[in-house]
């Protein structure tokens, strides 16, 4: 990662802001992974949404968002570290079939959510460069699955250094927009600054639902703890990969809260607001960044929208793979080599395609897709937390690394809360609030 | 014939027909002289907490409910013991090692026999069918099994080529050796490469340095990394000397300098220098991928002489199929195989029958056109020669195809995510 970026700092030595980009990311290391795979094309939708509909009151969720994701990932991170194994193995050991049954299904209807996010997004790109949708779409399912079963280190690269310029245009805009720089730090600690009509709260907490949803992921609960397996870490770098969680935590939401800002500071305020024109295009969320872009502010979108839905495309199908393969254990022997990757790709393909199949249906944008799934993201999310909560604060698996009385008290009435907002929202939605 | 998941939850009455609880778990026990372990006592989960009730005093235990012989309150508190296995808790739904087909796999549930009166552990489970069962629609799995002409019966594995991994704290790990040292590298490779690192520190331990050098030669680079943290330099050292130079190359490769150079230095110098030479070449070239340990003669020799030599120098190459002809400068000027050299009388010079015109690679040949070579000419192995046609090492053809041919997909994702750093 460092020679890389150090080869790339000397081609760009002229170019300060690629080069402050190239310092940044490697300082932070696995947290960037993280934080990246974090904020896939369905948080660049959801968040330019949220900034437009909603403007700088949304703003006061995400930093309660922000540290429980802090602390649920170091769950996560510590349960894989100390009993070694992942959370999906001890749900498995601990729980039964039926459960990991349970559990399985709400993580693949959650991620296959989020994959039809990133499949309308490469259709909402298509529209803004002008290329045919459909062929298009194949073609990028295609290359997505030749990325997969052949893995390339170069390509991660690129596309992970893509994504990451592309949000640090967002924090280049924020400052050039000039936004109420009070009023957004203030609305981190209590939204003010609008009239909380009816309308302005259901919307406020739907698109508060899709923005926790997309921030907390179920599949992100997965990874962080395979990731923790499959690293070299051990039980004596506890203290190191707690850091690291919240940094990467710390990271996600940084990216977030400018792309929020942005674009709150150039639509939310332009008539964008609840009741208002609603966002529906690339076009119009790529104002946003028309401070810094200006003219060429509508091709940078849809890249960068592209690089970040290809890798949601990457990364949550083999979420999905992975956790199949941890909670039922149908792995094949040497010689079944064939047998064991069928279900794999069987896996893959279906994702894949019963996602292209749903974004056909005519006359939803990337942006009704990306608020219903996030959300739906959000509602699933408690089932995992319970097992979660559950698992860390049993003495009997952790020893002494059990969860003190403040993690399991904040995680817990962060999940009671989210059930609560859950119901509130289907309400909202069924009655048409 | 019974499975468990169909017996756990089942009602358990007393001798005068009142019910205690239900079943929740069995112990079962191992005897030197079964190879199954055979069911000694139960537990069931009653209104006052667990009771443990001996099998003797079951009248029946396959039965829909389970009454006792004589009444709960004259049966003496049962002694558990060290070596005694607690089906559910212990067995259903982790993961143990098919030490027959050398795979990790995880329980879905598990067979019980009656034998002379005893319960005992048969099978374990380990298909869909017993997932199916598990979440009650076994009937709809056996259906779609003969629908889809599915063989059901691989499904499960005789409990004699099972060993339970133990995920307690303390993380002991009940692999015999010698069951161990039965399993082909590659297999041992397969199972360490899924489990986690103290599962497979644990594992490696019982090895001896031949059996790690090979285990070792089998796994992927970066997985070798980690590995041989479980390891002290001088056992490192050791391995590493048994290991063929190309693979300890790769393996040194992914090291750290200042370790790799303690390695170098502990390691006996004539391997430490084969390897030390390999290094200065890029991984994937020819010069990276071959290995020093080929057969060479002079053109002077005869076949007799040449077969004699090789009974020598056999030994310690890689690969004794070709033997490359090399003049004193070791340029190389011929190449015949194994049975070229047979079928020749004993007498005859090897200029005869060896093949002039030898297909070589350069050392900075890249691996894709080492493979297209191998694959076209159909070779086990190529010559690695530099410019002036003097002969440095073989690629062989395993090492050619290594990185061309895809693997499983599970190897892939911590590349994946491991490409960053």
């Amino acid at each position: 990662m460092i020679n890389f970026l150090t080869s790339l700092r000397e081609k760009w030595r002229a170019n300060r802001w690629v080069r402050r980009t190239a310092v940044i990311l490697s300082v932070f290391g696995p947290a960037t992974i993280a934080a990246m795979a974090d904020n896939d094309a369905g948080g660049v939708a959801t968040y330019s949404i949220a900034g437009a509909t909603l403007g700088y009151p949304i703003l006061f969720p995400l930093l309660i968002i922000t540290f429980l994701l802090a602390v649920t990932q170091e769950m996560g991170m510590r349960l894989t570290l100390v009993t070694r194994r992942g959370l999906a193995d001890l749900i498995r050991e601990k729980y039964g079939v039926k459960v990991s049954l349970f559990i399985f299904v709400g993580l693949m209807i959650a991620n296959l959510g989020t994959i039809t996010t990133e499949v309308s997004a490469i259709r909402t790109v298509s529209g803004m460069l002008n290329i045919p949708a459909t062929p298009f779409v194949i073609g990028m399912l295609l290359i997505a699955f030749v990325f997969i079963t052949k893995g390339n280190y170069k390509l991660t690269q690129s596309i992970m250094l893509v994504v990451s310029l592309f949000y640090v245009t967002y924090i280049i805009s924020a400052v050039k927009a000039n936004p109420d720089w009070s009023l957004a730090l203030s609305n981190l600690v209590y939204p003010n600054g609008v009239s909380w009509t009816s309308k302005y709260l259901v919307s406020y907490l739907v698109i508060g639902m899709g923005v926790l949803g997309t921030t907390i992921t179920p599949w992100g609960q997965f990874f962080i703890s395979s990731f923790a397996f499959d690293k070299k870490m051990d039980k004596d770098t506890l203290k190191y990969s707690q850091f690291e969680t919240y940094w990467g935590a710390l990271l996600t939401d940084f990216f977030s809260f400018f792309m929020i800002v942005a674009t709150a500071a150039a639509l939310n305020s332009h008539g964008y607001g609840v009741g208002g024109i609603q966002l529906q295009s690339g076009e119009q969320a790529a104002l946003a960044i028309r401070p810094f872009a200006g003219e060429l502010a509508s091709e940078l979108f849809a890249v960068g929208l592209l690089a970040a839905a290809f890798m949601g495309l990457v990364i949550v199908p083999l979420s999905t793979a992975y956790a199949f393969s941890e909670f039922f254990g149908l792995s094949g022997s040497l010689d079944t080599d064939f047998q064991k990757s069928k279900t794999f790709y069987i896996l893959f393909i279906v994702q894949l395609v019963v996602a292209a199949l749903i974004t056909t249906i005519p006359g939803i944008s990337l942006f009704h897709f990306a608020i219903a799934t996030q959300t739906l993201n959000a509602m699933i999310l408690p089932l995992v937390f319970f097992y979660l909560i559950k698992l860390t604060s049993s003495k009997k698996l952790m020893g002494l690394h059990v969860n003190n009385s403040f993690q399991k008290n904040f995680t817990t009435a962060a999940s009671v809360f989210i059930v609560i907002a859950s119901v509130f929202t289907v309400a909202a939605i069924v009655l048409k609030w | 014939m019974a499975f468990i998941s169909e017996l756990i939850g089942r009602p358990v009455t007393d001798y005068d027909g009142t019910r205690i609880g239900v079943l929740k778990d069995l112990i079962a026990r191992t005897y030197a002289e079964f190879s199954h372990p055979v069911v000694d006592a139960i537990i069931v989960h009653g209104s006052d907490g667990d009771i443990t009730l001996p099998y003797s005093d079951l009248a029946a235990l396959l039965s829909a409910a389970i009454p006792l012989k004589r009444p709960a309150v004259d049966i003496p508190k049962y002694e558990s013991r060290e070596s005694d296995i607690r089906l559910v808790e212990d067995v259903l739904d982790q993961q143990i090692i098919d030490t027959d087909d050398a795979r990790v796999v995880r329980v879905n549930d598990i067979e019980l026999v009656r034998v002379n009166g005893n319960v005992v552990i048969s099978n374990v489970d380990i298909g869909v069918l017993g997932i199916m069962r598990r979440i009650g629609l076994e009937k709809l799995g056996r259906w779609a099994a003969q629908r889809f002409k599915a063989d059901l019966s691989e499904g499960t594995i005789s409990w004699e080529f099972v060993e339970p991994l133990t995920h307690d704290q303390s993380m002991r790990l009940k692999v015999p050796a010698e069951k161990l040292a039965d399993l082909h590298p590659s297999d041992i490779a397969e199972i360490i490469s899924n489990l986690s690192r103290a599962e497979h520190g644990e594992i490696l331990h019982k090895l001896d340095i031949k059996q790690l050098a090979e285990t070792l030669e089998e796994v992927e680079p970066d997985f070798q990394a980690s590995i041989i943290e479980h390891f002290s330099d001088e056992t490192m050292a050791d391995v590493l000397e048994e290991m063929s130079p190309d693979e300890a190359t790769d393996l040194l490769a992914e090291l750290p300098d200042a370790r790799r150079q303690d390695l170098l230095k502990l390691m006996e110098t004539e391997e430490a220098d084969e390897v030390r030479e390999l290094l200065r070449y890029e991984e994937d070239t020819a010069g990276g991928l071959m290995t020093t340990e080929y057969v060479s003669v002079l053109p002077n020799m005869n076949a007799a002489q040449t077969i004699e030599h090789l009974r020598k120098v056999g030994e310690e190459a890689e690969l004794v199929y070709y033997v490359y002809v090399t003049d004193e400068e070791e340029r190389l000027i011929g190449v015949f195989s194994l049975s070229d050299l047979i079928i020749a009388q004993p007498e005859t010079p090897i200029t005869e029958f060896m093949h002039k015109r030898v297909v070589s690679v350069e050392l900075d040949t890249e691996q894709n056109e080492i493979a297209q070579i191998v694959a076209k000419y159909n070779l086990i192995a190529v010559p690695v020669v530099d410019s002036e046609n003097r002969m440095h090492g073989i690629v062989t053809s395993d090492d050619a195809l290594d990185k061309i041919l895809p693997t499983a997909w599970k190897k892939r994702l911590p590349h994946f995510f491991g490409a960053l750093e």
